[in-house]
């Protein structure tokens, strides 16, 4: 029967909350993260930079099942974080789409801090700014190429499947409700399963979720 | 405050881009410095307001080496430094936050704090934005008064150059220091920006100030500075620099003559 799992009171509310949990908090720790070192390699001259600007921009192409594979080889009990018994966690999904997005992030923000005119840089001085003050004036007129940043930083983290079917499972509690399955998990399962219009409709409401978080972010960024 | 270079020279990588400059500029004063393209007349301007310090040499304010100090110290005459660029660098913001921006770096971050968050919070219930006395009176110096509250992006070229004047003024500065901030204006905002920089020296501002234009010199300056090739040439009153000088090679300058010869040297 059509829409058989949608009929299932708490499925379609558990994948949403656990794919606006995991994605979000995975976006504020990816950023928290992420502008400190856009900042410094914007800021800073020091050898070594383009390398590091050329790992950065490599790591927003990074397969998203080799992040999980590696996240999960992490995490397992014979991992260096084994101890922490986070495989098929939420947490587990977290950390990889942290991992996912922080390249995103910093590589987006990175070039907008960088293509801060340095006329505006030494206006900033120029008014008697200290360096933290250049920095900030600086970082406040790239704020809109790092509000792109976060952005593409979250459309990664929850349009992505393969790390956190590999980190989180797919699962669900038998009365339906997630764990660890994800708007994009189920709509795999969903599909393998037959259940076109299921998947259908949750594609349907991944699409409306980004765009709402899109739409809000960039109401409070002014624009 | 007096600006003193004694001997100063600024170079990279083995090259001088200044070669042991002297000069003095007293609290009152309009020093233009003129001179061809590439003569070093922005490295002297970005050494007088302490972007840069000198290789050799030393830069004075009121006889004391900024560079000596630590960079708090050196950090309270920078602010004494007003600095105007060719071009008008404002921040996407409105008028009056561009203009008022040297008193809120000066402010304490307890202060600067509060401030961001009324901010935010005024965004929110959407109250109408104010302004303070002393940035609508540097505004009134250039004749943009009532522009406070416009978007610093919708200015034209030659407003948003007076706005940034109006910036290096708000902060309250002992000397302005201004590079070429006519060469891309009109005659129109040409002239009401000489006027600002007339009544900055009105108010004992000294005005350091780099321009290709010679009428410009000869209209406002006490006296001119000649600059070629990293070296100062001589130093005097307009009419002397202008009608009678005493180096040949100000004489061509000043005259319009080719100071190069076809392969770019010296002639």
């Amino acid at each position: 029967m059509p829409f058989e799992s949608l009929a299932e009171p708490n499925y379609l509310r558990s994948i949403i909350q656990v794919s606006l949990t995991v994605s979000l908090t995975a976006i504020l720790l990816s950023t928290l993260l992420s502008l400190p070192i856009a900042f410094v390699v914007g800021f800073a001259d020091f050898r070594g930079k383009r390398v590091i600007t050329a790992v950065i921009n490599t790591g927003m192409g990074f397969p998203s099942v080799v992040v999980g594979l590696l996240v999960l080889m992490a995490l397992s009990n014979s991992g260096p974080l084994g101890a922490l018994e986070l495989v098929y966690t939420p947490e587990a999904m977290i950390i990889s789409q942290c991992v996912l997005a922080a390249p995103v992030i910093t590589g987006v923000a990175l070039s907008a801090i960088e293509s801060v005119d340095d006329a505006v840089r030494d206006a900033a001085y120029g008014v008697g700014g200290t360096r933290t003050d250049v920095a900030l004036i600086t970082l406040k007129e790239a704020r809109y190429g790092v509000v792109t940043g976060i952005l593409a930083g979250f459309g990664r983290a929850i349009s992505e499947v393969g790390s956190v079917l590999i980190v989180g499972g797919n699962i669900a509690y038998a009365d339906g409700t997630s764990k660890t399955r994800t708007i994009t998990t189920a709509i795999t399962l969903e599909t393998r399963r037959g259940e076109f219009e299921t998947a259908l409709v949750l594609g349907a409401v991944l699409l409306v979720l980004v765009l709402l978080v899109n739409g809000i972010v960039l109401r409070l960024g002014g624009r | 405050m007096n600006l003193e270079l004694e001997h100063a020279s600024y170079g990279v990588d083995d090259t001088d881009i200044l070669d042991d400059v002297s000069l003095t500029l007293s609290s009152g004063e309009i020093m233009t410095v003129i001179g061809p393209s590439g003569a070093g007349k922005t490295t002297l301007l970005r050494l007088a307001a302490l972007f840069e310090r000198p290789t050799d040499g030393v830069v004075r304010f009121d006889g004391m080496d900024p560079w000596s100090l630590s960079r708090d110290d050196r950090l309270e005459f920078r602010r004494r430094i007003g600095m105007v660029f060719q071009q008008a660098s404002l921040f996407e913001t409105s008028v009056a936050r561009n203009v008022d921006i040297g008193q809120r770096v000066r402010r304490p971050w307890s202060q600067r704090i509060r401030g961001f968050i009324r901010r935010v919070a005024d965004r929110w219930i959407r109250s109408a934005p104010t302004v303070d006395d002393r940035t609508l009176e540097a505004l009134d110096l250039v004749g943009l008064r009532e522009a406070w509250d416009r978007d610093a992006g919708s200015l034209s070229g030659g407003e948003a150059q007076r706005v940034s004047f109006a910036r290096a003024l708000a902060a309250g500065p002992d000397l302005l220091v201004l590079d070429e901030p006519t060469s891309d204006l009109d005659p129109r905002n040409t002239a009401i920006l000489e006027r600002a920089i007339e009544r900055a020296r009105g108010r004992d501002h000294g005005v350091l100030l780099a321009t290709h234009d010679m009428h410009q010199a000869e209209r406002i300056s006490d006296r001119v500075a000649f600059l070629l090739e990293g070296e100062l040439i001589e130093v005097g009153p307009p009419e002397r620099i202008f009608d009678d000088p005493r180096d040949e090679r100000t004489a061509r300058f000043v005259n319009g003559d080719l100071l190069y010869d076809e392969n770019g040297l010296l002639a």
